[in-house]
């Protein structure tokens, strides 16, 4: 992938799917969304990391032309969101947060529905049902399917219209593991179709997989952007050496090296080093120290180590009370 | 707008109600039972058998075709009370309410009066009652007027004031005529505003109408199929009542282009209501509790189940003011008078007041903004 930065300014006009200007978002006096600009160029997986709360649903709802801005202008496929909506709801695909359905409507009953409200009388419903892998469920009522099976189906009618741009809203937010990689199985079929993909998420591995391009929202502001692999590189520089199943002593001699190891939810020591000697350093001292581990793993940085150097925060889980890098 | 997406919501509706049986039975069945229960109990009242207890302490040929008399008579079924047995302690041992009492020396009293016209010969019965219970002064009044009837005949002098009844229709109509048509207007009433109330809110809390407004369906083509499945809903309930009261209390009802009239009117009104209601109630269980607090009031003081004018004048304004009054006021016009002009003015207030709340509920329930 590029370097967003430079190809981005010469991306032309009609290149983008949805720009969005100086964006702002208050509801009273919370400022949800705080004058964010950003831009997703066609066929792109763009999505927009946070943890809950930092404004996600409310800007891509405002994109989606659900929610009116306070100020700043949205434009998608060259159409103001505020004055084109009609336009605009034929041309794209949303799985709002939390979708549901109605209960006692089966899978099929339900995408034709929603093909009929497009007036598309051509829509390959059962291609829908496949591409989703639903087809064994074709005849089973909403209620019936589990949650993983529900956002397949909320997914597949989010394609009824053969959008161009297709918006999820934390697509496997409450979803067990299995779940999740069975969604995003689905969303990379999309990502291969060409589609241009709207993704929140605070899941971090999710961003990594599926988009090119991933936004950090904070607090309602966009911290910073560019591919996966870009943010990482140009943000961490560390390791991250994780010993399992080790006592409290452990940290002491950890830090007396000074390193700043953490012990997280899991009774995992997690420290931070720059170098692969440093590693074998630790190891040397705990041993010596007389403490047993019985698992190690050392890992290259991932987006959740991002966006705690960006924010100080962590996204969820994992490296709860850390602040910064050395 | 278009009728394909209109159609397309209106038969996911009607497919989801018809799937949810059990709910849907007891909503259909709810105003049936209201007919049989009160249908049954009111038109039982013209040929009511009332429990009367009698002790003969004359025990008398004159005596006993009295009582027979009282049997006859169809208002009274007799329980004869033991002579011996102390009149009071009965009703306290069997349950009884009012114990008659004809006293030792009723023939020769009414010898003495027929034969020898001894004027000052009479004889004094005795109620012996239990004030506890609310079938007592019915029961007096009865025999009151069989006494009275007694007396007349016996002084041989024609009575001066003779009364007839005249009905102001051809035909004689009967309490469940009245009460059927103000079944049908509560039953609708409590269809739509329920249904608008319950299916808004739910569909709002599940985030289903924040999908559907992602999408091309306008709140026009979704309020009008809301409007025509609880217009279909209530079509079919009012037919089951009908074939109800029809064939088990062979009803003499009329059913005209009023009725239809009314019907939808009344889905107006109370879908415009339960849309005005489920803007300002975030949570569906608070939303059921104001659907209950508007309709509940109106169920008894629109006239419904009676009346208005057994009620104190004050709760006469006030049902006036109330809509479903005046469908109550218009289905009885339409369906049991077939008066065209009360039934055009009742339709013309309904279809007012329908209008007003049903354009305010229009504009209250707003899609954007997560509503």
């Amino acid at each position: 992938m590029p370097a967003q930065a430079n190809w981005r300014f010469m991306t032309t006009e009609t290149e983008y799917a949805i720009k969005v200007e100086n964006l702002t978002k208050r509801y009273g006096n919370l400022l949800a969304v705080d004058d964010i600009s950003f831009t997703v160029r066609k066929g792109e997986v763009f999505a927009l990391l946070g943890p809950n709360g930092a404004g996600k649903t409310t800007t891509v709802e405002i994109v989606e032309t659900i929610r009116t801005p306070t100020s700043g202008k949205v434009t998608l496929l060259g159409m103001d969101v505020m004055k084109k909506k009609h336009d605009i709801v034929h041309r794209i695909g949303v799985l709002p947060q939390g979708f549901s359905s109605f209960d006692r409507i089966t899978v099929k009953e339900t995408l034709q529905y929603y093909a009929r409200l497009y007036s598309s009388r051509n829509t390959d419903i059962d291609g829908l049902i496949e591409l989703v892998n639903l087809e064994d469920k074709a005849k089973e009522q909403y209620k019936n399917l589990s949650g993983g099976l529900q956002q397949r189906l909320g997914i597949a009618i989010a394609l009824v219209n053969d959008p161009e741009v297709v918006f999820l809203d934390e697509p496997t937010t409450g979803l067990d593991p299995r779940a999740r990689r069975e969604v995003w199985e689905v969303l990379q079929g999309l990502k291969k179709k060409g589609k241009t993909v709207f993704l929140t998420t605070h899941y971090m591995e999710e961003a990594e997989l599926l988009a090119d391009i991933v936004a950090i929202i904070s607090k309602g502001k966009i911290i910073a952007m560019d591919s996966p692999g870009k943010l990482i590189e140009n943000n961490v520089k560390h390791l991250v050496l994780t010993l399992q199943s080790v006592d409290e002593k452990a940290m002491e001699v950890i830090r007396k090296m000074g390193f700043e190891p953490v012990l997280d939810d899991r009774q995992e020591i997690k420290t931070r080093v720059v170098h692969t000697d440093d590693v074998q350093k630790i190891l040397s001292a705990i041993t010596d120290a007389g403490v047993l581990y019985h698992g190690l793993d050392v890992r290259k940085p991932n987006l959740e180590e991002v966006f705690l150097k960006l924010t100080g925060e962590a996204l969820h889980g994992g490296l709860v009370g850390e602040r910064g890098t050395k | 707008m278009k009728l394909r997406v209109v159609f397309a919501n209106l038969y996911v509706k009607l497919l989801s109600v018809y799937r949810e049986k059990t709910t849907m039975f007891f909503t259909l069945a709810f105003p049936i039972i209201l007919i049989l229960v009160f249908g049954t109990i009111f038109m039982s009242q013209d040929n009511v058998n009332f429990h009367l207890s009698v002790q003969d302490l004359d025990q008398t040929k004159s005596s006993k075709d009295a009582i027979t008399a009282l049997e006859v008579n169809g208002k009274f079924k007799i329980t004869r009370v033991d002579p011996a047995a102390n009149a009071t302690q009965h009703i306290r041992d069997t349950k009884t309410n009012l114990v008659l009492v004809i006293p030792k020396g009723m023939e020769k009293s009414l010898l003495r009066r027929k034969f020898f016209n001894d004027y000052q010969s009479s004889i004094t019965v005795t109620y012996i009652y239990d004030p506890s219970s609310s079938s007592v002064p019915t029961k007096i009044d009865i025999l009151n007027g069989v006494l009275a009837g007694v007396n007349q005949e016996m002084s041989g002098i024609p009575p001066f004031i003779k009364a007839v009844k005249k009905s102001i229709l051809s035909k004689q109509y009967r309490f469940i005529e009245y009460f059927v048509p103000g079944i049908i207007a509560m039953a609708v009433m409590t269809l739509s505003l329920f249904g608008t109330v319950n299916s808004n809110t739910e569909l709002r809390q599940k985030g289903i109408i924040r999908k559907l407004s992602t999408t091309p369906i306008t709140h026009t083509e979704w309020v009008l199929s809301d409007i025509l499945y609880q217009f279909t809903i209530a079509l079919v309930s009012t037919s089951l009542m009908l074939l109800v009261s029809y064939a088990v209390f062979q009803v003499n009802l009329h059913i005209n282009a009023w009725l239809l009239a009314f019907i939808l009117l009344n889905v107006f009104a109370f879908v415009g209501i339960g849309m005005i209601l489920s803007r300002f109630t975030k949570e569906a269980q608070s939303a059921a509790a104001a659907a209950n607090a508007i309709s509940f009031p109106m169920m008894f003081l629109s006239g419904s189940f009676f009346p208005i004018e057994l009620m104190p004048g004050f709760l006469q304004t006030i049902a006036k003011m109330l809509p479903l009054y005046y469908v109550n006021e218009g289905l009885r016009a339409a369906m049991v008078f077939e008066d065209n002009m009360d039934s055009l003015r009742n339709a013309a207030i309904i279809g007012v007041f329908a209008a007003v709340v049903f354009i305010l509920g229009v504009t209250a329930t707003k899609w954007e903004d997560g509503q």
